[in-house]
């Protein structure tokens, strides 16, 4: 049932007094619940006791937001709505103070590199933003040149599909993960693997290392994401608590230090002193299958099948969702410092939001390279280089695909078409 | 209503002789100040209930910590003074948690997950969590501050954590190193063992024994002998709030689908049995389509079939004028050969001799022309030239058979040498290889229809009946029966042990080589006698005969008179009757024989 509200904040205290029954402050405005039928019903309905205290609780309470939010009262006992809204008895609505989007250029690609083997499944950059690597289900860790897209190098010693990859901007070393249960530690001026690290019961998921510490991060099929002490190899701490894989991973300097999020839709804040739960977040219907950290904002947004929502980071307050739905498995996602979003789909849809509304302006598809069925177009990693204007996507069609903004593109060219929401309750 | 506790509490007086008279302890002044001092005691016991506006986090739980009070109403907790209110029946361990209110009155719900665990942890829990909420995005300004802030909490956080795990990965490393492994203590211990029964049927013996105890080594890598129990998890952090809806009730659409259809196989029905090839063949559809052929193709082959034709006719016709032309070219070289030679002629000769008429002259006629060219310059050196005319002709035609018979012979005789540069096998050496049998059934054998036509191998001893047993009927194991070799193409010997061409060639070798090899290799010599043997075999050329044995010297001539006695004197003609000679001679024959005549029956005689 569409809820068909009153259309500007600005008009709702004016139809209010014009009926002249609205014992509420000006701020608390009245919005109706129903159909356009009910609309007839109006006057019986509003005659209807109003509660004003809860709403002013919930405004007290709500410090975190933003201020001078106006708060919709609905009725409980409205006769002429099927539903019943006694649970939801408060809904914020803040579409005048919805932000707008800020203009991004579109997406286009404009290199497809094949060399692959195998569906390539995660990547990783360079801290010196001059290459970036690549793990694919051949077994094998290729390392590309970003400026020509050339092959450097093919690492080999997996045996199963490399699923996590990391560059550590500290040391000269590489890390990778795999479905063969490994962890390796690349040294990247002998292009050997130094270190493994043993100890997960299946295969590894994610992997993510500390931004300040010598620390390694692991989460895997185990439903544990292990911390590994680099330099020892020793296991610090098994992170346990969730019920399912442990498929995303990402780290902080600061408390909470890990994120994880899980295939049982849960999303856990560790604090990596104890080893402890610090939050969990359940927000989500479906399995979070990919975080990405905002890089300068404390927020973070998470993509399940069904949505996908950013929290804010110390506390892990939700946010808000994004103003529509990718409806596929979201495999992947990147945000650059630009505030473009991008997440990558099992269908191979790649859509780019804009971080501050949440406003999604493009919707891509990417092209299989011939041979491949159309079926193989998921996107299984995405990433944006160092500087955030290059995106690298690794994809089931075996293929890297690289993709720039359209330096043509203008807010003439590709205006932006967005309505604020008007109704937030897909929550 | 304090004191009958507070006595008991109260300690008992320690001593009670005083030198100074203590009016405290008089009846009269217990009674009046007992309440002070009793006050007086209770704040020395530490039970201090703090000043009013000091009593931030003063927590009154107990019944002393009211001081004989009641609540105190600016602490917001749930207080019990004098154990008033207090729920008796609630066990300390007891599930149950209280109500609490917020400060507007409003109960707390979600207090039970907000309990032991979860009360130092964020746990969402009210609608407000899930209503969308925008960044607040003003702290632009202070970015300075906030940076340093941020870095400073980053360091701290840092150091924290790197202590704490430090401290967590030492020890499992100290866990880990060998240094740990327990030391076996390797003195030993000496026991000197005097057994009981002294005899020497015990103990080997012996009266004493010193018996040396040392602990037994442990392998330090060994696996542990015992299994370790599988510890069941421990439950992780206690549940928090599901903050989502419940999820939908499946629509009919998306029952619809999730609906997969089963997959069809074309071999198999949904029971699992096999569809008979002929469904199988009409359900796919392969039958229904008649193929339709497109006239091209028939207009293509025909086009085809005719240019091919055309093309034909007319290289046929091309290689027809080309061969006359050449013809005609060799005539008139040919003409002018034997114009010249005629000169030739006829200058030697004196005389002129007409030309023959050139269209006459054939390639026959040319061939006499040169025989009468060699034959008049031999006629002239020795020959009178007194024979008549028909002698002439005579002489002409043997001559030109035999100048015929000499070039197929030279033919021949290119042909294959020219076969066996090329490895391949003439007419006449291709059957020298053939297995025996093959050799019969092509018919190279001499049975039946040998060269001569219809000639047939007796056996021997078939012959010469009328002389009865003292002519034929030699031993058996004469080889005598037939009076000529089975194969008459070529000699036997020489093919007889020598490999086969062409067989197992890529394995040993060609024959050739195999020869060589045989033939140069210092091990084999076929003429080598073993050493010590009197007798010097020269060179064999036949297989080896083996004789028979010559009759052991009869010194009493036993024997003899015994054979006599048995077979009267028709042993003595036998003796001279030369069946063992007629064997040698039949060999001799076969040796002797050149091969190939058509001359009948000459093999049955005898050796001469």
């Amino acid at each position: 049932m569409e809820y068909k509200g009153i259309k500007s904040i600005a008009e709702i205290p004016k139809q209010g007094n014009a009926r002249g029954q609205e014992p509420a402050a000006p701020s608390n405005a009245l919005a109706l619940p129903g159909p356009e039928s009910s609309r007839d019903q109006e006057k019986g309905v509003s005659q209807n006791a109003l509660v004003v205290g809860p709403s002013l609780q919930s405004r007290g309470k709500n410090e975190g937001g933003v201020p001078g939010k106006s708060t919709a009262v609905i009725p409980a006992s409205s006769s002429s709505s099927s539903r019943n809204f006694s649970t939801s008895a408060i809904i914020e609505r803040i579409p005048s103070r919805w932000p707008r989007p800020e203009w991004h250029a579109p997406w286009k690609n404009y290199r497809v590199i094949s060399g692959h083997l195998g569906w390539v499944r995660s990547i990783a950059f360079d801290p010196s933003n001059t290459w970036f690597c690549t793990g694919s289900a051949d077994r094998t860790i290729k390392i590309w040149d970003v400026a020509s897209g050339r092959l450097k190098y093919t690492l080999t010693g997996h045996i199963e599909q490399i699923r996590g990859l990391a560059v550590s901007q500290r040391h000269t070393y590489m890390f990778s993960a795999g479905d063969d249960k490994q962890v390796k530690c690349w040294d990247l001026e002998q292009n050997k693997v130094i270190r493994s690290y043993h100890g997960h019961l299946s295969g590894v998921y994610c992997l993510a290392l500390h931004p300040t510490i010598d620390l390694l991060l692991t989460g895997g099929r185990d439903s544990v994401c292990r911390v590994w002490d680099i330099r020892t190899k020793m296991q610090a701490f098994a992170l346990a608590g969730h019920d399912n894989t442990v498929c995303s991973v990402f780290t902080r300097p600061t408390d909470p230090q890990v994120v994880t999020g899980s295939h049982d839709s849960t999303i856990k804040f560790w604090d990596l002193r104890y080893g402890k739960t610090m939050t969990t977040l359940t927000h989500h219907k479906k399995s979070v299958r990919a975080l990405a950290r905002h890089p300068t904002e404390h927020s973070f947004a998470s993509a399940s099948a069904e949505n996908i929502k950013k929290f804010s980071l110390p506390r892990g307050e939700f946010l808000h969702n994004m103003l529509s739905q990718q409806k596929t498995i979201i495999n992947a996602m990147a945000i650059n410092e630009d505030g473009v979003m991008v997440t990558g789909g099992d269908n191979g849809s790649l859509w780019f939001w804009d971080w501050k509304s949440g406003h999604n302006f493009q919707q891509a598809q990417t092209i299989v390279q011939p041979g491949s069925l159309d079926s193989e177009a998921a996107i299984y990693a995405a990433s944006f280089d160092l500087t955030g204007s290059r995106l690298i996507t690794c994809e089931a069609d075996k293929t890297i695909k690289m993709w720039k903004q359209d330096e043509n593109a203008t807010p003439e060219t590709h205006p932006v078409n967005f309505k604020p929401p008007k109704d937030i309750r897909r929550f | 209503m304090m004191k009958p506790p507070l006595n008991e509490i109260l300690p008992a007086a320690k001593s009670t002789v005083s030198t100074v008279y203590d009016h405290s302890n008089d009846p009269w002044f217990k009674e009046r100040f007992s309440v002070v001092e009793s006050e007086k005691s209770v704040v020395l016991k530490g039970k201090v209930v703090p000043r009013y506006l000091q009593r931030e986090g003063f927590v009154p739980r107990k019944v002393d910590d009211f001081g004989d009070g009641g609540a105190f109403p600016e602490i917001h907790i749930a207080q019990y003074p004098l154990d008033m209110g207090r729920n008796r029946s609630a066990k300390p361990g007891s599930k149950i948690l209280p109500v609490t209110v917020d400060a507007h009155g409003n109960v707390a719900y979600d207090a039970i997950v907000r309990q032991d665990e979860n009360s130092k942890k964020i746990v969402y829990s009210q609608h407000k969590d899930i209503v969308p909420k925008i960044l607040k995005n003003v702290e632009e300004e202070d970015d300075m501050d906030e940076d340093e802030e941020l870095q400073k909490e980053i360091e701290q956080t840092t150091q924290e954590t790197k202590a704490a795990l430090e401290k967590i990965v030492n020890v499992r490393l100290s866990a880990a190193q060998p240094k740990n492994v327990p030391q076996h203590n390797s003195e030993s211990k000496y026991i000197k063992y005097k057994p009981s029964q002294q005899s020497a049927a015990f103990n080997s013996g012996a009266n004493e024994r010193i018996i040396r105890m040392v602990e037994m080594p442990v392998d330090p890598l060994e696996p542990p002998k015992f299994k370790h129990k599988r510890v069941p998890r421990a439950s992780g952090s206690p549940p928090v709030p599901v903050m989502h809806s419940p999820p939908r009730p499946v629509t009919v659409k998306d029952q619809q689908d999730w609906k997969i259809p089963p997959c069809i196989s074309n071999w198999k029905n949904p029971k699992g049995y096999t569809i008979p090839l002929d469904k199988r063949l009409a359900a796919d559809g392969r039958g229904l389509q008649d193929v339709q052929i497109n006239d091209n193709f028939a207009k293509l082959s025909e086009a085809l079939y005719v240019a091919e034709q055309k093309a034909r006719e007319a290289v046929a016709m091309r290689s027809k004028v080309q061969k006359e032309m050449m013809m005609k070219e060799k005539e008139r070289k040919e003409q002018e050969l034997r114009a010249l030679a005629q000169k030739a002629r006829a200058e030697r000769t004196g005389t002129v001799v007409a030309p023959p008429p050139s269209s006459m002259a054939t390639p026959m006629d040319d061939m006499d022309t040169r025989g009468d060219y060699d034959t008049v310059r031999e006629r002239q050196k020795d020959a009178p030239p007194k024979e008549s005319r028909e002698e002439r002709e005579e002489r002409l035609k043997r001559d030109k058979i035999r100048e015929e018979r000499k070039r197929e012979r030279e033919r021949e005789r290119r042909l294959e040498a020219k076969d066996a540069a090329m490895g391949k096998k003439s007419k006449i050496t291709r059957d020298r290889d053939r297995d025996i049998s093959e050799k019969i059934a092509l018919g190279g054998a001499n049975v039946g229809n040998g060269k001569g036509g219809g000639e047939v191998m007796y056996d021997q001893r078939l012959f010469n009946q009328e002389k009865g047993m003292d002519s034929g009927f030699a031993t058996d194991d004469q080889y005598n029966v037939y009076d000529k070799g089975l194969f008459t193409a070529q000699p036997t010997l020489s093919t007889l042990y020598k490999p086969k061409k062409d067989v197992d060639g890529e394995m040993y070798g060609g024959a050739d080589e195999q020869m060589d090899k045989i033939m140069k290799t210092e091990r084999f010599k076929p003429d080598k006698a073993f050493t010590g043997t009197s007798e010097r075999a020269g060179p064999r050329d036949r297989p080896v005969e083996f004789d028979r044995e010559v009759e052991e010297a009869d010194p009493f001539g036993l024997d003899q008179f015994l054979t006599e006695v048995k077979k009267g004197k028709k042993a003595m003609d036998k003796v001279g009757g030369g069946g063992t000679m007629r064997a040698s001679g039949g060999s001799s024959t076969r040796d002797g024989y050149d091969g190939g005549s058509g001359r009948s029956r000459i093999g049955f005689e005898k050796g001469k």
